[in-house]
């Protein structure tokens, strides 16, 4: 696994990406399969998504302060702020159209 | 501006592909990649979908005269959002450089999407490269240009990379399947 932006928060990153990990590739496949149907969609989502809030939540707290910190002393911030304005990424991008490369 | 794009296969069924993606770091191909913090990270409870914004770092010797012109340093930071969507069964990767930004963009897009026989990963890797208008001509065409000799040669890089760690990753699982049954 990789290092943290400090060593302070590399344990606490390396706890947070296994716990993340583990979740993930449980909910993967399943959730391709769930996805023919939408209500077993949703079903699927809500149960995972809260299962993952139940086991890497508390573990993602203590990494997202300790990297929020990092970030900071980086000198980061603004930086990262600043490309968060020029595009803030919230929805997935559309899909590719056929045609044009 | 420069362009950059490429498109080929990865010989491991999707979920494979994308569950490796958090694994891609660190292999020995691609050492430049030193730092990796996820900054921020969502699962929606309808769709399933997983947003996952995270900030890379990296360490890459710049010629002399890119230090002395733009005050950089080795290290460089990029800012990476994903999304994984298991219902289109796509995963998108975006980029942009957080270091010298106010000189240049660099803005990545890469895509994993099944292939139509669902047994490979189609990847598709597109970029732009710009230098911001300002600068003189000269210096930002030559800045351009290092730009994308480096990010050649690290697509390059990460191809190889990535390509082995997905090899050992998945023949480890298979074997250890193979001695479970």
């Amino acid at each position: 696994m990789a290092h943290s932006l400090t060593d302070e928060c590399t344990p606490l990153k390396r706890q947070y990406d296994t716990c993340f990990n583990a979740w993930f590739e449980g909910y993967l496949e399943p959730a391709v399969a769930a996805s023919a149907n939408p209500d077993q969609r949703s079903k699927y989502s809500q149960e995972k998504a809260a299962e993952y809030e139940a086991s890497c939540g508390k573990i993602w707290a203590q990494y997202r302060d300790c990297v929020q910190k990092a970030v900071k002393e980086k000198g980061l911030d603004a930086l990262l702020e600043q490309a968060r304005q020029e595009n803030p990424m919230k929805d997935p991008p559309p899909p590719p159209t056929p045609g044009k490369s | 501006m420069h362009y950059f794009s490429q498109l080929f296969h990865y010989d491991h069924p999707w979920s494979h592909v994308v569950i490796g993606m958090w694994h891609k770091y660190p292999n020995p191909h691609c050492t430049h990649v030193v730092t990796i913090d996820v900054v921020d990270r969502s699962v929606d409870p309808q769709t399933g979908i997983i947003r996952t914004e995270r900030i890379l770092g990296c360490k890459q010797k710049a010629p002399t005269w890119i230090v002395r012109v733009f005050g950089g340093s080795e290290d460089a930071f990029v800012r990476e959002v994903s999304y994984v969507d298991p219902k289109t069964q796509t995963a998108t990767i975006s980029s942009v450089n957080l270091s010298l930004s106010q000189f240049a963009t660099c803005n990545e897009m890469i895509r994993y999407s099944p292939s139509s026989d669902n047994q490979r990963t189609v990847f598709s890797q597109t970029a732009e490269i710009q230098a911001r208008m300002t600068l003189w001509r000269a210096a930002a065409d030559k800045l351009e240009n290092w730009l994308v000799q480096r990010f050649e040669q690290n697509a390059q890089l990460g191809k190889l990379g990535f390509s082995d760690v997905l090899r050992t990753m998945w023949e480890t699982k298979d074997r250890q399947l193979a001695c479970a049954h």
